[in-house]
């Protein structure tokens, strides 16, 4: 078990499309870094206008934690679909280029062979979240500087310098288990549909439906619970003025109960399958 | 016996693809198995390797080893973006072996290819891949062997070496070796066995040079000035160039031979040649 995961870290780590991932992460993270850098006094001149009329700011607003609380939103959408379009590959390529059969004519167990491939796939999505969570702090708090934070969410929160950035820190802890979630099911995608294209275009189908689902009301106490659309934004609520952690235990912990099930789904129909690529 | 598939049947919803097929092989031998396409042979050979599971029949394999048995179906696949190290690092480490420098000389000599090379294995040739393909397949020293239409895409230099290699293999490592092809001159030499699989059944069984004797009708004979010869004029054979194509129905192939000499002709070659509807059966080629 242990060298089949060591061989899938050398195959990542050879595979120029990890670069790709990793570049896409910085990319986004500069983008957003440079319209703040143009654009976001003004926007936030906009947002407090009616506050500014009856309270006095002091400091700049414009610091890097409002800089890495944006792009810690980059979790609803970007980084996730980057994640699965990145983690199906390393199923689906081995498909397309038929290693896959070549990897199974040697005596390697189907159950461990792709265990390895859930728990290298994991352990990727940690290392993407962890490089997007370093290079936040480190390239904000240096151009932008420290300061007190502020976030709309139900109404505008105010967090001063420290507080923000524990908060900011859990939130990315958080959303790591949601990434983890949204990387599981993509290798399951491709398990089951094998082929890379289709594999992307049903992931990126969860993924904004699921970001949909999110915002709508059920109806139904036991849905709006425990659907796992609403239990993959757990990272947001620690922007709540007081931190509703019981939530955030339950909504984590069912979580990565469905990472667990999509999982097993995954590995048996993996196991029950020719392999015929 | 070293591998024993019996009675071994697949279907895909109403097609039947292997009907009953039993196939036994002995250490250190060549097997070949020949069929037209789509006669079954690769679904034959991904059941003996244990990429897909048959509907019914069992397979023994007789080996203590690591690994019992190996192949490549159809063409060998790699890991383009490696070198040949990094492949066989990878297929190494996944088996529990540790590709030592010597493992790696020793895996890459085996099989003629250089430790020289260190770009990408998809700037390699096909018979490259085939033969790195076949290195991968050999980790481990299984007892037996399984190609799938080896010889498919190389040059005709590419098939001599790889011939070479085979018979290599099997009479100095013991490996017992098993073949398909769907070109019956691929198999001609090489192979000790012979199965013919046509629509799923195994039809013909038997030593490789004995079966395909049987399925001779035409022999081409090749000399000097044959279109003067009385003998050939008088049993229709059909004259093309310097040579000529004789089906021998009155009398044997060695009395035609005979006669011809009697009669003064230069005869520098007579080349058997099988009648591959006869060999598959009648069946599809």
């Amino acid at each position: 078990m242990i060298s089949l995961i060591r061989s899938e870290i050398y195959k990542i780590r050879k595979q120029s499309k990890t670069l790709y991932a990793l570049a896409a992460i910085l990319i986004i993270e500069g983008f957003v870094i440079v319209s703040a850098y143009y654009q976001g006094t003004g926007i936030i001149d906009l947002l407090l206008a009616n506050l500014k009329d009856s309270f006095e700011f002091k400091g700049n607003l414009l610091n890097g934690n409002l800089i890495i609380y944006l792009i810690l939103n980059s979790l609803w959408f970007h980084i996730p679909l980057i994640l699965m379009i990145i983690i199906s590959g390393f199923l689906t390529s081995e498909y397309k280029d038929r290693t896959l059969e070549t990897v199974l004519l040697q005596p390697v167990n189907k159950l461990n062979f792709i265990l390895s491939k859930y728990i290298v796939s994991i352990g990727f999505t940690l290392l993407i979240v962890l490089l997007l969570a370093v290079s936040t702090f480190f390239v904000s708090y240096w151009i932008f500087g420290r300061g007190d934070l502020v976030v709309y969410l139900d109404g505008l929160n105010f967090f001063e310098s420290d507080e923000a950035f524990y908060r900011l820190i859990y939130a990315f802890i958080s959303g790591a288990n949601s990434m983890i979630f949204f990387s599981v099911v993509s290798l399951t995608l491709a398990v089951i549909l094998k082929d890379a294209t289709k594999t992307w275009i049903v992931s990126a189908i969860f993924l904004i439906c699921s970001n949909l689902l999110l915002k709508i009301d059920f109806q139904n106490e036991f849905l709006n619970e425990l659907f796992f659309s609403k239990l993959t934004d757990s990272w947001q609520y620690f922007f709540y003025y007081k931190i509703p952690y019981s939530t955030i235990y339950f909504k984590n912990f069912m979580l990565f109960g469905y990472t667990l099930i999509t999982m097993i789904i995954g590995i048996i129909i993996f196991k029950r399958r020719d392999i015929q690529v | 016996m070293i591998l024993e598939a019996r009675n071994i049947s697949k279907s895909y919803d109403s097609l039947e693809v292997l009907k009953n097929v039993t196939i036994e092989c002995h250490k250190g031998k060549i097997y070949g198995l020949i069929g037209a396409n789509g006669a079954g042979k690769t679904t034959l050979f991904r059941i003996l390797l244990g990429l897909i599971r048959a509907d019914s029949g069992s397979i023994e394999i007789n080996s203590q080893g690591i690994k019992p048995i190996g192949g490549i179906i159809e063409k060998p696949a790699l890991y383009g973006y490696l070198s040949a190290y990094g492949n066989l690092k990878v297929f190494a480490q996944i088996q529990g072996l540790n590709l030592t420098k010597e493992l790696y000389s020793q895996s890459m000599q085996q099989v003629g290819l250089s430790t020289k090379r260190t770009d990408v294995v998809k700037n390699y040739s096909l018979g490259m891949k085939q033969r790195l393909g076949l290195a991968i397949a050999l980790l481990n020293s299984p007892d037996c062997i399984v190609l799938d239409e080896p010889f498919s895409g190389l040059d005709p230099m590419g098939i001599i070496a790889l011939h070479e290699l085979i018979k290599k293999l099997s009479s100095q490592n013991q490996i017992t070796i098993i073949i398909s092809s769907h070109i019956v001159n691929e198999l001609t030499d090489l192979c000790d066995t012979l199965y013919v699989l046509n629509e799923g059944e195994i039809i013909k069984k038997g030593p490789t040079a004995e079966l395909l004797n049987e399925s001779v009708t035409t022999y081409k004979i090749v000399g000097n000035n044959l279109e003067m010869s009385e003998v050939l004029q008088n049993i229709n054979a059909i004259f093309s160039n310097k040579s000529v194509f004789v089906s021998p129905e009155t009398m044997s192939i060695t009395e035609i031979l005979q006669k011809l000499i009697e009669e003064g002709q230069e005869v520098t070659a007579c080349i058997p040649q099988t009648d591959l509807k006869a060999l598959f059966g009648g069946g599809k080629i």
